[in-house]
């Protein structure tokens, strides 16, 4: 399966993908775009697959304590004037860095069901990761979205029908 | 025969030999100023998956090129070309030629900055007084008894990551604003996503954003990683207006 994310030549800071990156615009393909009239049929399949969607930052006891975990195995160094010794003390007791670097990744995995995210992604510098995107999992709302994608959409009138997708999708920090 | 259906042109944005999916020819359905792009199907209710979905992308991506897009949204099946022609061309005119041309020569580009976890974790026990002196306290007791103390200390680093990403989006956005024409700030798939927004922009002033992106990206590489797609047809800003 080619996954045509053509790396575009910059200025080297910010990463490109061309329109093909798959996993970048997959919200927006299964999402947004028109949505015209109940005789316009939607039929998805195994979609819902590929949707990742879910906030992290869960309020519960079990982030807050990895949260915790991660600041606790924090490396702070000493290059920006922390030299205090119990600083100092962190760099040398545990060998924090590999550990802390595992926490919140964890926490993702959990939610994603799967440590193929988009992270691989970033890492790898293309669009491999949706390489085996099948075996996202999706762990929200959106599930159940898609869902009701998959007969035909009972929309009347051709109106806001185009935004739905984005007036639930503001920024609910 | 059923088309899918995924975009609607301009008249004039013929396909090339790009296949369809189910490597079925693209055409044209032409009604007055409007067309739409379909490809026929063998099924009114096909198996769309992730091929199909990567061909869809790529279709859109071709027809970008040759002209203004208005994506459907994926999985858009009509029961004939007759169908694609009246029900959705015609019935919507005036409507879809008015975001034709008003979305004309405008693309989407769409932005994700993800912070650096060590980066923002150091940066949130620096900048915070009431983490960093309970990270302190908790430093080297048993942690069973601090069970309650490292709850309060994870809820406060939640709480800081999350007045940090408003901040830092808010900023990155008041940055590319100026432009854009329009800005859709989508949610963030996760706590490190900082931002997660498409920008509309003329494609004329794409090198003025890039440059604008390149030089944030740039300030701010010991803490964010920025990634950018595009450009796109403008999914996250197309819209029909109702018509009688």
């Amino acid at each position: 399966m080619a996954t045509t994310a053509a790396t575009r030549s910059g200025g080297g800071y910010v990463q490109r993908s061309g329109p093909s990156g798959l996993y970048e615009i997959l919200d927006l393909i299964l999402d947004k775009g028109l949505v015209i009239d109940v005789f316009v049929r939607v039929s998805l399949v195994g979609i819902e697959l590929l949707t990742i969607d879910a906030r992290i930052v869960i309020a519960s006891v079990d982030t807050y304590l990895r949260f915790a975990e991660a600041v606790n195995r924090l490396d702070l160094g000493t290059a920006e004037g922390e030299g205090l010794p119990e600083l100092v003390e962190d760099v040398t007791s545990d060998g924090a860095q590999s550990k802390t670097k595992g926490i919140l990744e964890g926490a993702k995995e959990s939610l994603f069901g799967s440590g193929d995210d988009e992270d691989e992604d970033e890492d790898s510098g293309n669009s491999g990761g949706s390489g085996s995107s099948s075996s996202r999992r999706s762990s929200s709302g959106r599930s159940s979205r898609s869902g009701q994608s998959s007969r035909s959409r009972s929309r009347s009138g051709s109106g806001s029908g185009s935004r739905s997708g984005s007036a639930s999708r503001g920024r609910q920090s | 025969m059923p088309e899918y259906v995924y975009a609607i042109v301009e008249p004039s944005n013929r396909p090339g030999e790009h296949p369809g999916i189910a490597g079925a020819r693209l055409r044209l359905v032409k009604d007055g100023d409007v067309a739409a792009l379909v490809s026929p199907l063998h099924d009114m209710e096909p198996q769309l998956g992730r091929d199909e979905l990567l061909v869809h992308a790529s279709v859109l991506e071709a027809a970008l090129t040759r002209g203004t897009v208005l994506p459907m949204r994926f999985g858009t099946v009509m029961e004939d070309g007759d169908a694609v022609r009246a029900r959705l061309l015609r019935a919507n005119a005036r409507s879809l030629k008015q975001e034709l041309d008003r979305l004309k020569g405008k693309v989407e580009l769409r932005i994700r900055a993800v912070y650096d976890q060590e980066s923002l974790l150091r940066e949130i026990v620096r900048g915070d007084g009431e983490i960093a002196r309970l990270r302190k306290e908790l430093k080297g007791a048993p942690s069973d008894a601090t069970y309650y103390d490292q709850i309060r200390l994870g809820e406060l680093v939640a709480e800081a990551i999350e007045r940090r990403r408003e901040m830092d989006a808010h900023e990155l956005v008041d940055a590319l604003s100026p432009v854009a024409s329009a800005v859709d700030v989508a949610q963030a798939p996760h706590e490190r996503v900082a931002l997660n927004a498409s920008f509309l922009v003329e494609r004329k002033r794409v090198p003025e954003f890039d440059a604008k992106l390149e030089h944030i990206a740039k300030e701010q590489a010991a803490r964010l990683r920025v990634k950018y797609t595009g450009p796109l047809p403008p999914h996250s800003f197309v819209e029909l207006h109702e018509v009688s």
